[in-house]
């Protein structure tokens, strides 16, 4: 069996750090730590497979596998749950991976100052079913809930789908523990109290340190909120004759003020068609019905059931219909389990056909969003006029401000690909759909991802044209951490960082 | 859909182009939307925590042939890693929603079966489980490990000793290798029960080993042998009703047979809990003697989660005096398991270990002093974790022959 690249002294080491058992070389054990669910052209698997899989148990001994990355000069990449949409834990440079899957265990559960502390492998719903026990939960809540771990969570600076009430990852990770790209182990948090929500010594770098896709680090232990569980839930969809009207009630909606407002979602025309043509589990709506808009509630009963009436009010005055309590309960019920919306599309003609689920998302404003919508219909159209392995799933805003879900949205266009047939020809032009869709995004103010992060190829090429001078501090940062470019090297194009040291 | 031919490309034999041509699309199915739902909800994935012993990767592995870039070398060893529980199915959004458009359905153990049987067609054993088959296949029965009685065919009826059980008839008991061998109270207290209940039944003439855990390691042509046998002293007894204690004959005869057999195979298949919890209905049973104990039930995972069974065995647990019987509900329990199902147990003893140590220790926090299963091969490694722990595990059927007033 062919195994790995690597050279016998480096295979040595690292048995001797993390023991024979925790190290693997085997051709299996590389490939299926290869992808993450973003369609990619299956002829092009072998790109991206890691030399050595290693599995770590302590911060210690991710410590020790980062520092002999930089003695041998290997890229080492962090993955987690692996079901990030931007390649965060994708080897593009082959290299040791480091899977944190094994460091699953729950530290300590703190009732009194109202704190969880884990590893980072542990999946939100694995732990909330332990936390029940004790009245609490972690709310993050992103479509992944029942497969992503804490540890991605933090790489990727995730969004929670009932942020709008609790918060998002960044908003519920207190602190927590990262080893740098030169193998330091530091303690990361609002100021230095593992514990404190908020701070104002020093520098600010918990944020710096979330959301970089692996590139500034691998996050062995977090230290999570804790929240009530909600005694309430209260979930109501409305339809609408057109888009405008149902743009117009989510502002109606998201503006209310409600406090326990989790979020609202608004499903444009193109959405709802797919779900009436595809998918049999959604419950069909009249062909009157053009757009919908989703809402929930969550908190203690006396807050939640008159925010209920008044949630109602609000939508049926801005010119929605409520769905009924089935649709309501039952779709939102679903919400994770819709997130794989894959397994078939069509071709022009209506010929079914096996399809994968891709999703481009950004943060836009909610006066931007009609007209990105428009854009960005064009750009799927255009693409599927020449490809037809593509199609248009339609799209979805949701509200996207921690406790202030009125002024930006997450907006996201669904894509169904045929990845089976995907060319390198079909593939760029994916590629470029993505960098117009990214340009149109940024045209209008906004920011290529709320909720993926945005290192694929195409959207990773307009991130300096968004971030501008910021995007001269993240190489400096980089170069800075990470003077040998070993940490998840390859993304972000934070090579550039050190193509300008050597010019 | 689309179909079109394998291409393979790698030189793969005609045994793998076979199966990635069968396999590729379902395959793909689930490689498309690779969010591993699966994952957190596999009890094998739960303690390995290796990403190559996921339902995930066991679907990608089949698109990575067909590509040509990994070989059945490669990854035959992965699919040891299962115990064929159903969790990951149940658990699949690809079942749970889109697949309703076109009825499809993830079938995760179908393919691990597959998989271990082009393993095996194409000289690729894993090292127990060759022994094991083999044992089987010289003796008419499981090599039965620490057993009671010696496993031949001279001593499988003797569990039945002094219980005046006829040989043939219409309805027939089928008795599992684990208990026909081993745990032996389980048959014993099944035909107490009936017996009590006035249902006529028979053993079979030579009752071999159903030859499912042959079909689950991939030896599918001695499984089919088993079957056939089997199938042979059924007719030549004249059983028209099978009785099955065991969950994993159930499988087997409910699934397996029926697609060795096609319409020919019309034998009515009785799962002996259901049949007991019909007799408690309609008063044939009547459980008086108060049991006292703090039980919590097992779900066994081809009741609950292959067969959606797990009524009965809680009607049964509620109707038995004085038992405290505090429940966990059954969609919790897609994720536990014993770790004995699918050979796990013969080729990674270690992990059945500790899968039932897990399980125990989730029994254990409801503080209870009684594990109750309904699956036989799950009470010998939940037993050992539960001596451990001070938690003693019965089969349902031995605390309701109790209950019933019965010595087994």
């Amino acid at each position: 069996m062919t195994t790995t690249a690597l050279s016998d002294p480096v295979l040595e080491e690292l048995v001797e750090i993390l023991g024979a058992d925790h190290v693997f070389t085997g051709r299996s054990a590389r490939f299926n730590r290869a992808r993450v669910p973003a369609p990619f052209p299956v002829h092009r698997w072998p790109e991206h497979v890691p030399d050595v899989v290693v599995l770590p148990t302590s911060a210690e001994q991710v410590a020790e596998v980062v520092k002999l990355a930089n003695r041998y000069r290997l890229p080492v990449v962090p993955r987690a749950g692996a079901t990030g949409l931007t390649d965060g834990a994708v080897p593009l440079r082959h290299g040791i991976l480091v899977d944190v899957k094994l460091m699953n265990r729950i530290l300590e559960v703190d009732l009194e100052d109202r704190t969880v502390t884990v590893q980072p492998g542990i999946n939100m719903l694995k732990l909330n079913e332990e936390l029940r026990q004790h009245g609490v939960m972690y709310p993050d809540d992103p479509a992944s809930y029942p497969c992503s771990l804490v540890g991605g969570r933090i790489g990727t600076s995730g969004w929670s789908l009932i942020g709008g009430r609790y918060g998002h990852a960044r908003d519920l990770v207190i602190s927590f523990q990262i080893v740098l790209p030169t193998g330091e182990i530091l303690e990361v948090g609002d100021g230095g109290g593992r514990k404190i929500r908020k701070s104002s010594t020093g520098f600010q770098l918990k944020h710096l340190f979330m959301g970089h896709q692996g590139t500034l680090g691998i996050v062995t232990e977090a230290t999570l909120e804790l929240v009530p569980r909600p005694e309430a839930e209260f979930s109501a969809f409305f339809s609408y004759p057109d888009y405008e009207t149902a743009w117009r009630s989510t502002a109606a909606l998201a503006r209310s003020g409600l406090a326990t407002l989790a979020g609202v979602v608004l499903f444009d025309e193109w959405k709802v068609r797919y779900l009436r043509r595809d998918d049999e589990a959604y419950i069909p709506q009249p062909p009157e019905v053009k757009a919908v808009v989703a809402t929930a509630l969550y908190g203690t009963s006396d807050e939640v059931r008159p925010a209920a009436r008044r949630l109602l009010r609000i939508g049926l005055a801005s010119g929605g219909e409520y769905l009924g309590d089935e649709i309501s309960q039952g779709d939102w019920a679903s919400r994770h389990d819709r997130y794989a919306t894959p397994l078939h599309g069509r071709l022009a003609g209506g010929q079914v056909v096996p399809m994968s689920w891709h999703c481009e998302d950004a943060a836009v404003n909610w006066s931007k969003l009609p007209r990105v919508r428009e854009e960005w219909h064009a750009i799927v159209e255009r693409l599927s006029d020449r490809h037809p392995i593509f199609d248009d799933w339609g799209m979805f805003a949701y509200t996207n401000g921690a406790y202030k879900p009125w002024g930006d949205y997450l907006t996201e266009i669904d894509v169904g690909i045929w990845e089976q047939e995907l060319d390198d020809e079909s593939w760029a032009a994916w590629v470029q759909a993505k960098r117009d869709i990214a340009e149109v995004t940024v045209r209008h103010g906004g920011s290529i991802s709320a909720c993926h992060g945005a290192c694929r190829a195409g959207e990773v090429d307009l991130v300096p044209l968004e971030l501008g001078g910021q995007f001269d501090v993240m190489k400096k940062i980089k170069r800075a951490l990470d003077p040998l470019n070993v940490m998840n090297p390859g993304k972000y194009l934070l090579d550039q960082a050190y193509e300008e040291e050597t010019s | 859909m689309a179909e079109r031919p394998a291409t393979g490309g790698s030189g793969h034999g005609a045994l793998t182009e076979e199966f990635v041509g069968e396999w590729r699309n379902a395959a793909y199915n689930c490689f498309s939307s690779g969010h591993k739902f699966c994952r957190e909800v596999c009890p094998v994935m739960q303690v390995t925590r290796d990403e190559a012993h996921s339902p995930t990767a066991f679907h990608a592995n089949v698109v990575a042939l067909e590509q040509g870039h990994l070989t059945l070398e490669d990854v035959a060893r992965d699919y040891v890693h299962c115990t064929q529980c159903g969790a990951c199915e149940l658990r699949c959004p690809n079942t749970l929603f889109t697949g309703d458009f076109y009825r499809f359905r993830t079938r995760t153990v179908d393919l691990v079966k597959a998989m271990r049987a082009l393993a095996v067609d194409s000289g690729i054993h894993q090292p127990a489980w060759q022994r094991w088959n083999e044992l089987t296949d010289r003796w008419g029965n499981e090599p039965v490990l620490g057993n009671i009685i010696e496993v031949s065919q001279r001593h499988v009826r003797d569990w039945a000793a002094g219980l005046d059980l006829p040989v043939g008839g219409e309805t027939v008991l089928f008795c599992d290798c684990e208990a026909a061998f081993y745990r032996t109270s389980v048959p014993r207290a099944v035909a107490l029960l009936l017996q009590h209940a006035g249902v006529e039944f028979g053993l079979m003439r030579e009752q071999w080993c159903c030859g499912g855990p042959a079909a689950e390691m991939g030896y599918v042509e001695q499984a089919r042998r088993f079957a056939e046998h089997n199938v042979a002293d059924w007719r030549a007894a004249g059983a028209k009703r099978i009785l099955v204690l065991d969950p994993h004959d159930y499988i087997t005869f409910t699934e397996d047979y029926p697609r060795y057999f096609g319409d020919d195979f019309d034998f009515e298949i009785v799962l002996v809990v259901e049949l007991v919890a019909e007799l408690l209905r309609e008063g044939r049973i009547e459980l008086t003697v108060p049991i006292d104990r703090v039980a919590t039930y097992h779900d066994a995972c081809r009741l609950n989660k292959r067969k959606g069974i797990h009524e009965a065995p809680r009607e049964i647990l509620r109707a038995i005096p004085g038992l405290t019987f505090k429940d966990v509900d059954h969609v919790t329990q897609w994720s536990y398991c014993s770790g004995a199902g699918a050979g796990l147990g013969i080729e990674r003893p270690d992990l059945t270990a500790e899968l039932s140590r897990r399980r125990v220790e989730k029994a254990a926090e409801l503080e209870i002093d009684t594990l109750v299963s309904a699956c036989v091969w799950s009470e010998r490694p939940l037993g050992e974790q539960g001596r451990e722990q001070e938690i003693e595990v019965f089969d349902l059927m031995e605390l309701m022959a109790e209950s019933a007033g019965f010595e087994v």
